[in-house]
C-alpha cells in the first residue's frame, strides 16, 4: 500500500494521468503485481457502481409532498377552467411539440374548458398566433400534430388487428372511450383555428392526444398479454 | 415506426407533456413526474445523505421542483433537470447540517476501518451497504463521480473543495469498495 504508484491508479484508470506519468505507470503495472491486480478490483468497483440500480422508497411520499404543494401553484386534479386561468398567468418555458401522448377522466373534466375558452374572446394582441406562442415558449399546434397523428394512426392499427383477443365489453367501453377523447381532440381543433395561439387549447389539445395515445397502448398492451 | 422507438419517443413525450401540465398548475401531471422520478430521486438521495434523511429529503426536491418549474427551460430534459436540482438539494442539506462530521478524509486515513483486513464471503456486506458506510465525503464524490457520471472539476465546484480533493477521495472510496464487491 505504500507503493506510489498505488495512489495513482483511479487516475490512471480515469485517463487522468499525462502521457509521461501513464508511461511510467504502465511500465510499472508490467512489473507489479499487487498494483496490477488492484487495478483490475478497481475497474470491477467502477463497473458495479455504474450497474447499480434504483429502487423505490419503502413508503408513498406522495401524500405529504401533495399536502406540501402551495395553491399558488396550483393542487392536484385542478379543473379545466382553473387551470386555464393558472396556463394564463405562467410563463412557458419549454416547447409543446413534445407534448404529445394520455385517462379519460380529465377528458371528461376538461372537455367544458375548451367551449370556456371558444367563447372568450381571442387575445387583443396584434400580434399573430405564432409570435404569441413563442412569448410563451411554445409552438402552434399545427406543427406538432403530424406526428402524433402517425404515431395514434400506427397504435389504432395493432389495436385493429389484436381486438379479438378483447372480450366485448372491453372493446365497447374502449370504443366509447375513444369516441369521447376524439370529440374532445375535433373540439380542440375547431376552437384552435379560430384561435391558434391560445395557450391553453395548445395545452388541451396535447394532453388529449397524449391521452389517447395513453388509452390506446394500455389496451394494446392488455391484448397482447390476453 | 420500431415499436421500441415509438415506445421511447411517446414516453419521453409524455413527460414533456407532463412537465408542461404542471408547469401551469396541474397537480395530476405533477404526480405522474413524481411517480416517473421518485425511485431515481430517492435512491440518489438515499446514497449521498443518511438513509433516514431520504424520504424527507426527497420531499423537499419534489417541492422544490415544484416551486421552480416555471424556471425550467427544456433545454434538457425534466429528468436531468429535477436530477440536478436534487443534487443541489443534497448539497444544501449536507451545508445545514454541518460539518461536524468530518467529511473529508485525509490523504492518509483508513476508511472507516473498512480497507484494513480481507472479507470472507459470509462477512461481505452488500455493496451498497458498504457504500453508505464510507465516510460523507468519500461517499459524496463516489456517487457523483462513478454513479451519476460528473467530473471531478464539476463535483469540485459542488463540493468547494479542489479538484485534487475529489480525486483523492474517490480512489480511497474505490479502495475500500473493491474489499465488498460481489463475491
Amino acid at each position: 500500500m505504500n507503493d506510489i504508484w498505488m495512489n495513482r491508479l483511479s487516475e490512471y484508470l480515469d485517463g487522468e494521468l499525462d502521457s509521461t506519468e501513464r508511461a511510467a505507470l504502465d511500465a510499472h503495472l508490467a512489473t507489479c503485481g499487487v498494483c496490477f491486480a488492484t487495478l483490475g478490483e478497481l475497474k470491477r468497483v467502477v463497473a458495479r457502481a455504474q450497474a447499480l440500480e434504483d429502487s423505490q422508497p419503502d413508503k408513498d411520499l406522495w401524500p405529504r409532498i401533495r399536502a406540501r404543494l402551495t395553491p399558488e401553484h396550483g393542487s392536484a386534479g385542478v379543473g379545466g377552467a382553473r387551470q386555464a386561468a393558472t396556463t394564463a398567468r405562467r410563463r412557458f418555458t419549454f416547447s409543446v411539440p413534445q407534448l404529445l401522448a394520455a385517462s379519460v377522466a380529465l377528458v371528461l373534466m376538461s372537455g367544458g374548458a375548451v367551449g370556456i375558452a371558444m367563447h372568450q374572446q381571442p387575445s387583443n394582441t396584434p400580434a399573430p398566433a405564432a409570435a404569441r406562442l413563442h412569448e410563451r415558449g411554445m409552438v402552434a399546434a399545427a406543427s406538432w400534430t403530424g406526428t402524433t397523428d402517425a404515431a395514434i394512426a400506427d397504435l389504432q392499427a395493432t389495436l385493429t388487428q389484436n381486438e379479438s383477443r378483447l372480450d366485448t365489453t372491453t372493446v365497447r367501453i374502449v370504443r366509447q372511450n375513444l369516441a369521447i377523447i376524439d370529440r374532445a381532440i375535433a373540439e380542440a381543433r375547431i376552437a384552435l383555428q379560430k384561435d391558434p395561439g391560445n395557450a391553453y387549447l395548445n395545452l388541451h389539445l396535447a394532453d388529449t392526444m397524449r391521452r389517447k395515445v395513453e388509452l390506446l397502448r394500455r389496451v394494446n398492451d392488455i391484448a397482447a398479454q390476453s | 415506426m420500431p415499436r421500441q422507438v415509438l415506445e421511447d419517443t411517446l414516453t419521453a413525450d409524455s413527460i414533456a407533456a407532463d412537465t408542461a401540465l404542471a408547469a401551469s398548475g396541474d397537480g395530476s401531471a405533477f404526480e405522474r413526474l413524481y411517480r416517473t422520478h421518485v425511485a431515481r430521486v430517492h435512491t440518489l438521495v438515499r446514497r449521498m445523505l443518511d438513509a433516514d434523511e431520504a424520504d424527507d429529503v426527497t420531499q423537499d426536491v419534489f417541492i422544490r421542483a415544484w416551486q421552480k418549474l416555471s424556471t425550467f427551460r427544456g433545454e434538457s430534459a425534466f429528468g436531468t433537470w429535477l436530477h440536478r436540482l436534487a443534487v443541489n438539494v443534497v448539497l444544501a442539506r449536507r451545508k445545514s447540517v454541518g460539518v461536524e462530521r468530518g467529511r473529508f478524509l485525509s490523504e492518509d486515513a483508513p476508511i472507516d476501518g473498512m480497507s484494513g483486513k480481507p472479507v470472507t464471503p459470509e462477512l461481505s456486506m452488500d455493496f451498497e451497504e458498504a457504500l453508505a458506510r464510507l465516510p460523507e465525503g468519500a461517499r459524496q464524490v463516489f456517487v457523483l463521480h462513478d454513479v451519476e457520471g460528473y467530473r471531478h472539476e464539476e463535483i469540485a465546484r459542488m463540493l468547494g473543495v479542489v479538484p485534487g480533493t475529489s480525486k483523492s477521495q474517490l480512489h480511497h472510496a474505490r479502495m475500500a469498495l473493491r474489499r465488498h464487491l460481489d463475491r
